[in-house]
């Protein structure tokens, strides 16, 4: 069955106040024309989740979508840093769970695998685990192992209401390739109750099946398939495009102050009616294919 | 006969030595990146080298602007996830050496990446964990690489990020933790832990210093031994293979 759908219609299907897991990591794989297009439609109140902080949630953050942040910390790499979820943060208006990569990456996998909590050495003797005793109590608890008789640090599954995942190529009905490092994305897909694949490529199932060990994605978790090549625009996909320098560092000085951030999303995204219009804004395709990976490197 | 190093060429030398033949070595980017990939073409050239988001030993041609960038995954042996990584690899107690770098620790390698104060007495939100968290936690053992500034060797710091020995003494295995801090490198020196009261203990002053100046530039007085050596400096050919073939863009070594 195609599960082909417009930007449009995917993110109208996601309500307000959703949990949704976004598969960025810093400036690469992010979920960025969605991230735009919610916006556009005043997709509010959401719960987001990542193992590491990246582009896309920070956008989300600074537009005043998110009332809650789940993740391991994160930054621009050397761009600087999630100036919006650092923002939030400081201020009070955004609340923000932090854990490490590895205990939100445990968490997705309890829920993928249907478990009720998941043992986990990381955390313990931190001041991030004081922090989610205290300001997420029912998230983190203590078990006995029934073996050993040692106390453990358990948490509490992740089961997002969707994964938003940027993926390189799939089928119509939703199996995806990753190419390069998948980081917590197919346990994000695996956790969650449906998953949106924007994908820079539509392949045929026949291609599919000629090469099944390559689909980390199984339609089964997919409802959504959007075709959208240069959708994490401007982070980096692997084998695709490079990351956009010059935009990322505009997004680093606009996003220093609320002010000149409300000036960007102005015109990146209020001011554009869809993806091809933030394109052409961009520069069109002579500044896209500037940025089209070299096929032996990669980047 | 004398040449020219720079203090970090010493650090990421420093942190080589800390490196052995086939050993499972969790790094992040910068001066990390330099140490492990000297041991690799020098000493430990069977070294498993791992990136969090799922790169095991690449072969960057081109240097990165941190983790998310393609260029430090080139030609590497695998490209899978965090879970792989940080849970098989490093959960099940597979790593090594972790290395790990912060905005502050203190004298029992406790490290904070997650908030600092500000001269206007707010906190700051800064980068948090990442994988550090989970280096700090379940590998063998880490290595600190941390530049010499009293505001970064605090007698306390503002969150502890990423766990060393905590309070001290039997503190961190109390808390089910594995390993801990064996060495912390700076521009200036290189401490070890005592292995009772795991407090910090100067162990070497590079070439050049004081243990005065060492000293003056911290914010807690570490333990002392009674003769102090000098770090050994690096040899021409590792000064080399940073400057020729690690770093020749001098991106990681500033």
């Amino acid at each position: 069955m195609s599960k082909l759908a417009t930007l449009s219609e995917a993110v109208s299907s996601i309500p307000a106040g959703a949990h949704i897991s976004l598969s960025g990591f810093a400036i690469t794989r992010c979920a960025m024309a969605f991230a735009r297009e919610a916006i556009r439609q005043g997709l509010k109140g959401l719960t987001l989740s990542q193992c590491v902080g990246a582009m896309d949630a920070d956008l989300l953050v600074g537009a005043g979508c998110v009332k809650r942040l789940i993740y391991g910390g994160g930054s621009l790499d050397r761009f600087g840093r999630l100036a919006n979820v650092n923002r939030g943060i400081e201020d009070g208006t955004l609340k923000a769970d932090e854990y490490s990569s590895l205990s939100v990456a445990f968490r997705y996998l309890a829920g993928s695998l249907g478990l009720p909590f998941i043992p986990i050495r990381s955390l313990r003797g931190s001041d991030l685990m004081k922090n989610l005793e205290e300001k997420s109590p029912g998230d983190v608890a203590d078990v006995d192992d029934p073996f050993s008789g040692k106390t453990w640090k358990v948490l509490r599954p992740l089961n997002p209401d969707v994964a938003v995942v940027q993926v390189q190529s799939a089928d119509e009905e939703g199996n995806a390739w990753i190419m390069g490092p998948r980081w917590d994305n197919v346990e994000q897909v695996k956790s969650a109750k449906r998953t949106v694949l924007i994908t820079e490529n539509i392949i045929s199932n026949k291609t599919i099946r000629q090469n099944p060990e390559r689909t980390v994605i199984p339609g089964l978790f997919v409802s959504h398939v959007v075709e959208l090549p240069f959708g994490a625009h401007p982070t980096s996909v692997y084998r695709e495009y490079d990351y956009d320098s010059s935009a990322i560092e505009t997004y680093v000085e606009a996003s220093k102050t609320p002010d000149s951030f409300k000036a960007y999303l102005e015109q990146t995204v209020f001011g554009v009616k869809d993806h091809a219009a933030y394109l052409e804004l961009i520069g069109g395709k002579s500044r896209l294919r500037k940025l089209k990976a070299d096929p032996d490197l990669g980047y | 006969m004398t040449f020219d190093y720079t203090p970090s060429e010493l650090m990421a030398v420093a942190g080589a030595r800390e490196l052995q033949d086939r050993q499972v070595v969790a790094v992040g980017l910068g001066l990390p990146v330099v140490a492990s990939f000297l041991a690799k073409l020098t000493h430990a050239p069977n070294m498993t080298v791992l990136f969090e988001l799922g790169v095991i030993n690449p072969q960057p041609i081109h240097t990165g602007v941190g983790l998310a960038d393609p260029r430090v995954w080139y030609q590497a042996e695998v490209l899978s996830s965090f879970v792989d990584i940080l849970g098989s690899i490093l959960h099940a107690g597979r790593v090594d050496v972790g290395f790990l770098g912060g905005l502050e620790t203190d004298k029992y390698g406790n490290l904070n990446t997650t908030l600092v104060g500000d001269p206007r007495g707010k906190f700051r939100h800064m980068v948090g964990s990442g994988g550090a968290n989970d280096i700090a936690s379940c590998a063998q053992r880490t290595v600190i690489i941390i530049r010499h500034e009293a505001h970064k060797l605090q007698e306390a710091i503002g969150f502890i990020t990423s766990p060393g020995y905590l309070t001290g003494s039997n503190s961190r295995q109390e808390a089910g933790l594995r390993g801990g801090p064996s060495r912390v490198i700076t521009n200036k020196a290189i401490f070890k832990f005592d292995d009772k009261s795991r407090e910090m203990e100067l162990q070497s002053i590079h070439p050049g210093n004081t243990v005065e100046d060492v000293l003056q530039t911290m914010g807690f007085t570490p333990k002392l031994p009674k003769d102090v050596p000098f770090t050994d400096p690096p040899s021409h050919e590792q000064v080399r293979l940073i400057r020729e073939v690690i770093d020749p863009e001098r991106i990681y070594m500033g």
